[in-house]
């Protein structure tokens, strides 16, 4: 699913690991810098000086920014602030990738946002409010839990949790792995790699493999 | 020395920002069919909105201003002349002053707006975000935005030679006692096809400077805050001076 080989960078040198598909995988950093620049290579945001990241076993800084952006399209990612776009409403927001990959109507997803919200213990009073409210005010764990609907509404074969449970509260954050553990679950063959310094956070969650830089 | 450092050095970043302008500016040419996807033409849609419904209300006054202005000072100069009027009312306005000023409306009120927008997406990661959902930024950013400035200052350029034609011969009408009719007479014999065709291709390509410049500066901003007043005030002045260049370089072929 993902293999980085011998990737060298000012923060990494010579780094290969590989993560099979259909797993949970834990992958511990050693700092929140660390880890943003691991995310930056995997995501495609940063090419490595030397080495080789392959996603679905496509090299991907060899693919064209349109082959990429495909690629992206079955990749979900749960950023630590939650990874909103500051100008756009909470709904559309939610809405913007399936609507711009799939061209379904926002409406006809809907239910499926409700559903997942309610799922995440939100009130219908509170989840009614929030969607026309613009992101930038939201308390983090809202963020993160919008960016977590986002991506899930796409249905990825891959999900990438960048520290999403770093900072939250115990039921919180107990809340919040359940949701991920039940959205691993929806499908077979799914992947889903929890990356973070603080392992204390991920302590909760039952993963196949741990990596640590 | 240094000065001639420093010149050649400006010179360098000069020609850096016109090849980045021109790049974009294809890259929008190439791909202006992106418009056809729902969620940039929404994208669309609202920069048409802010940029051109929304700064409608100060066209109509800087426009009605400025056609009393002009019809004022005519008819100190050379009296209550219809036909003079109407003449040099078409001659400042269509001609010159309703794409300028038009323009520099757009570019005080959205130039600044959107680099400064762009250069906060950009230091937030936004613009990453958008990527690792498999969302070009450019495309879904830029391109809606450079259409609809363009479109924008298209309409407005119009709208306000309306306005600015329409509120100096109200203006004289009614206070200095000039017939209306006559005042058309004036309009319509020195208004031709080729004046309005003119002014709206330099509306089109005002417009085309103004939403290229903007989206670049505001896009090429990195890392750091204090980097979005620099291409805010970048954006303004380039946006300006471009404006300023090609306002010349299309009167000389036009009319001289």
């Amino acid at each position: 699913m993902i293999r980085i080989e011998n990737i060298t960078t000012e923060d990494f040198n010579a780094l290969s690991f590989r993560i099979k598909g259909g797993s949970v995988y834990k992958v511990i950093t050693n700092s929140d810098y660390e880890n943003r620049k691991l995310l930056n290579v995997i995501l495609g945001l940063q090419r490595p000086e030397h080495g080789r990241v392959f996603l679905f076993d496509k090299e991907m800084y060899m693919l064209s920014s349109k082959e990429l952006n495909r690629l992206f399209s079955r990749v979900g990612t749960v950023l630590k602030d939650g990874g909103l776009i500051s100008n756009l409403k909470v709904w559309e927001n939610i809405v913007l990738p399936v609507w711009y990959h799939s061209g379904n109507k926002p409406e006809d997803v809907e239910e499926k946002v409700v559903q997942r919200l309610k799922e995440a213990g939100m009130d219908v009073a509170r989840l009614e409010e929030l969607m026309g409210e613009l992101p930038g005010p939201l308390p983090v764990h809202e963020k993160r839990l919008l960016g977590f609907v986002r991506a899930a509404l796409m249905e990825p074969d891959l999900m990438i949790y960048d520290s999403v449970f770093e900072g939250l509260n115990q039921e919180m954050s107990e809340r919040f792995i359940k949701l991920t553990e039940k959205f691993h679950s929806e499908r077979a063959g799914r992947t889903s790699v929890y990356i973070t310094p603080d392992e204390q956070s991920v302590k909760g969650i039952k993963a196949d493999d741990i990596l640590r830089l | 020395m240094i000065s001639a450092q420093k010149i050649g050095r400006n010179i360098i970043k000069a020609f850096g920002y016109l090849t980045g302008y021109y790049s974009l500016l294809c890259y929008f040419i190439k791909n202006i069919s992106l418009l056809g996807r729902a969620p940039i033409r929404y994208v669309f849609y609202k920069q048409v909105y802010f940029t051109g419904i929304e700064a409608l209300s100060k066209i109509t006054a800087i426009g009605i201003l400025i056609g009393i202005v002009i019809i004022t000072q005519v008819i100190n100069i050379a009296g209550a002349n219809a036909v003079l009027i109407g003449k040099i009312l078409i001659w400042t306005v269509v001609r010159e002053l309703g794409p300028l000023l038009a323009a520099i409306i757009i570019i005080a009120r959205s130039g600044t707006a959107i680099s400064s927008e762009l250069g906060s997406m950009k230091v937030n990661n936004e613009a990453d975000s958008l990527r690792i959902m498999g969302i070009d930024p450019v495309d879904y950013l830029l391109i809606p935005r450079i259409a609809g400035i363009t479109i924008s200052v298209f309409i407005l350029t119009f709208y306000f030679q309306i306005t600015a034609v329409a509120g100096g011969l109200a203006f004289t009408s009614a206070f200095k006692g000039l017939p209306f009719l006559q005042h058309i007479k004036g309009i319509f014999s020195a208004l031709g096809l080729f004046e309005v065709a003119v002014s709206l291709a330099k509306s089109l390509v005002f417009g085309l400077l103004i939403s290229t410049v903007s989206c670049y500066q505001g896009f090429s901003v990195e890392a750091s805050i204090t980097e979005i007043p620099q291409a805010a005030t970048r954006a303004v002045m380039q946006s300006l001076f471009l404006v300023f260049i090609f306002d010349g370089i299309i009167t000389l072929i036009s009319f001289a």
